[in-house]
């Protein structure tokens, strides 16, 4: 597809974000699309093709007001075509960008020390990713380098927490027809009602454990060893509400978007950094903070679950997952959910 | 190998010459990599993989755009040019966008930056898993080991250059590296871990395996029994191995493209500080292009050693060509080539002995900056200092403040530096940081 029906989309997107705001300063807009088309044979006689298209348009704002410059950013993705970037997503990205920027203006650093955390529906599925998912791929729990390695069948969370890893939500940024071995992608439940059940699998893990492959075994090209990933990991939907959840907390603070996390597969210690987010007082939201890493360590956090509302959805953003230097799409999601304490970065101590 | 090379990147300028690029500048280049990993005593990974390119970079009718391919077949390549140069098309006149002034290759330095060992390319395969082999025995040696995983690679890149001004040139270099990662049990489930890799241009210049394997396990073992530490200001000690990553982040910002994309006529925080103190007085920086087997390439237009940052005031920002020109400034180079910071008299150990209460951070976990604010957020992992000892490991806590308020807080810098990276940076030391834990 030639650049001259890319370029309009891109184009429309400046001129909606440019248009939201007087103190926009400069905008940003980058394309990215990829069609990689895959056929794996082996030596069974499978033979097995899958195409698979990504794209992401990535909005990036910087306002400036009363000499004082924030940018921040917003982005959409899926495996689609063209097809995906209609005028009213074109407007919500657009917005979403403007209003995460104009906001930074307002927000300061929340105090530092443990705290209760609402983590917002949506993109807080990071912690999943990287508190929970990257402990529970097989490959880690196989070498028994995994702080999970020997937590199979245990109970590590509520009974109201559900944890799923999915290669087959259609258009999905993670989903896959087949894994890179050839197997069909499908649904893995790795938390099921607060019980560890499954460990994603690629194919060498799956014959150590005696148990069916999971089609997670994925690779960034052909260059590279599968192994196994992650597709979209998110938390199914819990007993209580956000307004329930918000409500509880005395003194916390309640995440909304992320740029980055990471996370030590043994120790089980993981960091996920909040780019826009809430001050709660009282039970209710007060300020608006900014720029703080929050770290803890995953199945203590699993364990510090202790509300999941109603409202479960996937982040419309995209995300790659980057483990031993390859790269795959994947996609997370989560419903609001409350961790009791976490280590937050804040500026002031006490 | 060469002369091929130069060939292929000369044919490249005259595809894009016939397909109506009005400038152009091309590199041809072929690089192998090689990779031996051993897992518990047993070879997990033999890679090996050689690929050729091509890169290009075109100016088309007042707009430029740049492309790569690795597909060399003549009928391929003349298709990929003629769409790359009708790409370049589409998009928006530029008029920054010139290919670079001939007066600044043509009389370059012509010195030996020593990029090649002909020592790695003679490296065989049985020498790698050999190395492997003897870093794992090492790092294992511990009675709550779970894993260790060690590896050996090593990697050679030729690479032809040319454009439709004039320029011709070529390098060479090689790379090595070697090192572990050990994971060993602790009390309960946590498996806490330790790493320890070194790489340079020169076998010479690498540690033996032994000890790389040694160290590794070293790493490993300070982490057992780490707990979550306290939430305070104070003291932060920060070795040379995690210390690159504040520069990093630092001067990250410091160049004529961050201050471009934060604003239209403004810059991002370090910019924004030129000529400003950047940092306490202690400390002197440079970025050091053509410095003796040095990590990373030193680009075109760099020449010499340059401060960056002089006596804790930030001198100067890098400047590529097309920004020189945006913002009517000389270019200096393009982003940091060797980034090294000036060493002070007394190393780590020496520097924590004199330091009554504080915390010393030995790598990060995560955490991110605002470029256009200075705002900072790491998770850390360390040890807490007591009456000048390194004490009890801790983990779960974050490093928060603004960077150039850090940096105007660093009272010391050590004698130290870590030798096996581009960014060669020795302990730091900063008072009133704000860490938090528990």
């Amino acid at each position: 597809m030639g650049i001259d029906r890319k370029l309009p989309i891109v184009q429309r997107c400046a001129e909606i974000v440019s248009g939201l705001d007087p103190s926009i300063v400069k905008v940003e807009i980058s394309w990215g699309d990829g069609d990689s088309r895959v056929l794996i044979a082996d030596l069974s006689g499978r033979l097995v093709y899958d195409e698979r298209p990504t794209t992401r348009l990535y909005v990036t704002v910087t306002a400036e007001r009363d000499g004082q410059r924030q940018t921040n950013r917003a982005n959409i993705a899926a495996r689609a075509g063209l097809d995906f970037y209609t005028e009213e997503r074109l407007r919500e990205v657009a917005q979403r960008a403007v209003d995460r920027t104009m906001i930074l203006f307002e927000a300061r650093r929340p105090p530092a020390g443990e705290m209760p955390v609402v983590l917002a529906a949506g993109a807080s599925g990071i912690l999943l990713h990287e508190a929970i998912g990257h402990g529970m791929e097989a490959d880690f729990n196989r070498k028994r380098v995994s702080i999970y390695a020997d937590m199979l069948n245990r109970q590590v969370a509520e009974p109201f927490v559900t944890i799923v890893d999915d290669g087959t939500l259609e258009r999905e940024r993670g989903a896959l027809n087949v894994d890179d071995e050839g197997q069909e992608a499908g649904r893995t439940v790795l938390v099921e009602n607060g019980r560890l059940v499954s460990y994603m699998h690629d194919g060498i893990s799956a014959r150590h454990y005696g148990v069916g492959l999971t089609g997670s075994g994925r690779r960034q090209s052909f260059r590279h060893v599968p192994m196994p990933r992650m597709r979209c990991t998110y938390m199914e939907a819990g007993p209580h509400t956000r307004d329930e959840i918000v409500a509880s907390v005395e003194r916390g603070i309640l995440a909304e978007t992320f740029t980055n996390g990471q996370v030590q597969i043994g120790a089980g210690d993981y960091t996920f950094y909040i780019k826009n987010g809430w001050l709660i007082e009282g039970g209710r939201l007060t300020a608006p903070i900014k720029d703080v890493n929050i770290i803890g360590t995953g199945p203590e956090t699993l364990r510090r679950i202790s509300m999941v509302a109603d409202d479960a959805q996937l982040d419309t953003g995209g995300w790659t997952c980057g483990k031993r230097g390859q790269s795959v799409p994947v996609s997370l999601g989560i419903p609001t959910v409350l961790v009791s304490r976490l280590a937050v970065g804040g500026e002031s101590a006490g | 190998m060469l002369a091929e090379l130069r060939e292929r990147a000369a044919h490249a300028l005259e595809l894009a010459r016939r397909a109506g690029a009005s400038d152009a500048w091309a590199s041809a280049s072929r690089s192998r990599g090689v990779e031996v990993e051993v897992r518990d005593g047993q070879i997990e990974k033999l890679q090996e993989s050689t690929s050729r390119a091509l890169s290009l970079r075109l100016y088309v009718d007042g707009r430029y755009g740049t492309f790569d391919t690795s597909d060399l077949r003549e009928r391929e390549l003349a298709g990929f040019v003629r769409e790359a140069v009708a790409m370049t098309r589409a998009l928006e006149p530029d008029p920054f966008r010139v290919i670079p002034d001939p007066a600044l290759f043509e009389d370059r330095p012509a010195e030996d930056l020593e990029l090649l060992d002909r020592s790695v390319l003679a490296i065989e395969a049985d020498t790698r898993i050999a190395w492997c082999m003897e870093m794992s025995a090492r790092a294992r040696r511990h009675d709550r080991i779970v894993s260790a995983t060690v590896s050996a690679g090593d990697s050679h890149s030729l690479v032809a250059s040319a454009s439709t001004n004039g320029f011709s040139g070529w390098h060479e270099r090689t790379s090595i590296s070697r090192g572990g990662n050990v994971t060993l049990q602790d009390e309960g489930d946590a498996r806490p871990a330790g790493y320890h890799y070194v790489g340079g241009r020169h076998l010479a210049d690498l540690p033996d395996a032994a000890s790389v394997g040694d160290e590794a396990l070293r790493q490993a073992a300070r982490r057992l029994g780490a707990t979550q530490g306290p939430t305070r200001r104070g003291l932060v000690v920060v070795e040379p191995r995690a210390a690159g990553r504040l520069v990093g982040l630092l001067l990250g910002p410091a160049s004529a493209r961050a201050s471009a994309s934060s604003a239209p006529s403004g810059a991002g925080a370090s910019a924004s500080a030129c000529s400003r103190r950047a940092c306490a007085s202690p400390t002197t920086r440079s970025s050091r292009a053509p410095s003796a087997r040095a990590t990373t390439t030193a680009r075109a237009s760099a020449r010499g050693a340059s401060p960056i940052v002089e006596g804790g005031a930030l001198r100067t920002i890098y400047v590529d060509t097309y920004y020189g020109r945006k913002i009517e400034a000389p270019p200096t180079t393009g982003g940091s080539s060797n980034l090294v910071i000036e060493p002070g008299t007394r190393p780590l150990d020496a520097i924590v002995a004199d330091v009554r209460e504080g915390l010393l951070v030995t790598g990060w976990l995560g955490g991110n900056s605002d470029a256009t604010t200075g705002d900072f957020s790491l998770g850390l992992r360390g040890h807490l200092i007591e009456g000048g000892q390194v004490g009890a490991p801790v983990q779960e806590m974050n490093l928060t403040g603004n960077l150039l308020t850090l940096f105007a807080g660093l009272i010391e810098v050590g004698s130290d530096p870590w030798l096996y990276s581009s960014t060669r940076v020795p302990t730091l030391v900063f008072e009133d940081a704000l860490f938090s834990g528990a």
